[in-house]
């Protein structure tokens, strides 16, 4: 009789902790059907819902501060300007991917013809690799200083007109 | 809320993923539809976070310029929302942890009254407040909340979020969302008590 009792009184407390959940509708079906039935039966816990729910309406109903417009055009413009920069940072990444590869191929494309100028068509073929791909890694060290002197010479110009390259 | 309203329905939705894909491709003019919806809905989050208008309006910059600078790093499977909101809630969070990390502080689970109010019965002084709609007053409970119930609740009520979504915006499991929705409740509860607490008979 007594565990009984006491059966019913811990299920009565554990469902009670259920009611601001519920007032948050935050339970699952099986939980907001067993509460629903014990609030059915129980006066004290239907008073104690009534209560949660009024505070969950209260919370619902708060007023609604609004944003100052002068703040959210303020933001909108430097998001702007924000999505502006960053398309024209990735846009510069891929040309600056691309004129590396052309700077590349340039230097390859060119080296035979220097080559043919220099000491005959055939003289790439040299056994003396050492040579070679000396004078192949010297020509292509001098034509990379160029072209870096000319972009930071570049860069610096447009950063000097306010412009991010 | 026009913003709320938007994004509920099935068109709603539509056209949010699609202004937000036009974003993510750089289209800056999709940004002011983005802006529209969720400009009220973020400066109250941010304000019931912070609690000053002054910082909110500054975070409010700050989240939108981070979300210019993740924007292409977004998941689109992942709610928008819960995104742009637990953008927010990281940038206030590192704020308050850097000039108020006592604020950060999770009461510890006997502090709240909220038990010792479980075993009150009957009608309360606080049914009459709330069926009167004191509105200033629940706000300004609220606003005494700690900030982890204070965001919970705002996110519940206010912006009506899921439990998942709430759960992605705080980074916890949904028990934990769940643990803390309760505690929350108790807190308020207890806080509006005392702020009338002989209104009526006990």
């Amino acid at each position: 009789m007594s565990d009984t009792r006491d059966k019913k009184i811990g299920e009565h407390e554990s469902l009670r902790e259920l009611l601001s959940l519920a007032a948050a509708d935050a339970l699952s079906e099986a939980e907001l059907h067993a509460l629903e039935e014990h609030v059915a039966a129980c006066s004290d816990c239907a008073a104690e819902m009534h209560t949660w729910q009024a505070l969950a309406v209260g919370l619902k109903r708060l007023p609604t501060p609004q944003a100052p417009p002068l703040l959210v055009e303020r933001t909108r413009v430097r998001m702007a300007a924000r999505i502006a920069e960053l398309a024209e940072q990735r846009t510069n990444h891929w040309v600056i991917a691309f004129l590396v590869l052309f700077a590349w191929a340039v230097t390859l494309g060119t080296w035979p013809i220097v080559r043919w100028f220099s000491d005959g068509l055939l003289s790439w073929l040299e056994w003396n690799f050492n040579q070679t791909w000396f004078g192949l890694a010297t020509y292509a060290a001098v034509i990379w200083v160029t072209a870096g002197v000319a972009a930071a010479m570049l860069g610096l110009r447009k950063h000097r007109e306010g412009r991010l390259v | 809320m026009i913003g709320l309203n938007q994004a509920n329905t099935w068109e709603g939705q539509v056209a949010l993923e699609s202004d937000v894909a036009r974003l993510r491709r750089g289209d800056s003019q999709a940004l002011e539809s983005v802006m529209a919806r969720y400009q009220h809905r973020l400066y109250r989050y941010l304000l019931r976070l912070s609690r000053e208008p002054a910082l909110a309006e500054d975070l409010f910059q700050q989240t939108w310029m981070r979300v210019a600078e993740k924007i292409r790093h977004y998941d689109p499977n992942r709610s928008f929302e819960a995104w742009l909101f637990s953008v927010a809630r990281n940038l206030t969070i590192d704020h308050l942890r850097r000039y108020r990390p006592e604020s950060l502080q999770e009461p510890g689970a006997g502090d709240e009254g909220g038990e010792r109010r479980l075993a009150a019965t009957g009608p309360s002084a606080l049914d009459r407040v709330l069926e009167q709609e004191r509105a200033a007053q629940v706000s300004g409970a609220l606003a005494e909340m700690p900030v982890i119930y204070r965001e919970v609740l705002s996110l519940r009520f206010e912006e009506e979020m899921k439990l998942e979504e709430i759960a992605e915006v705080l980074g916890t499991p949904i028990s934990t969302v769940k643990t803390r929705l309760r505690r929350g409740l108790e807190a308020m509860r207890h806080q509006m008590e005392t702020r009338f607490p002989s209104a009526g008979a006990w």
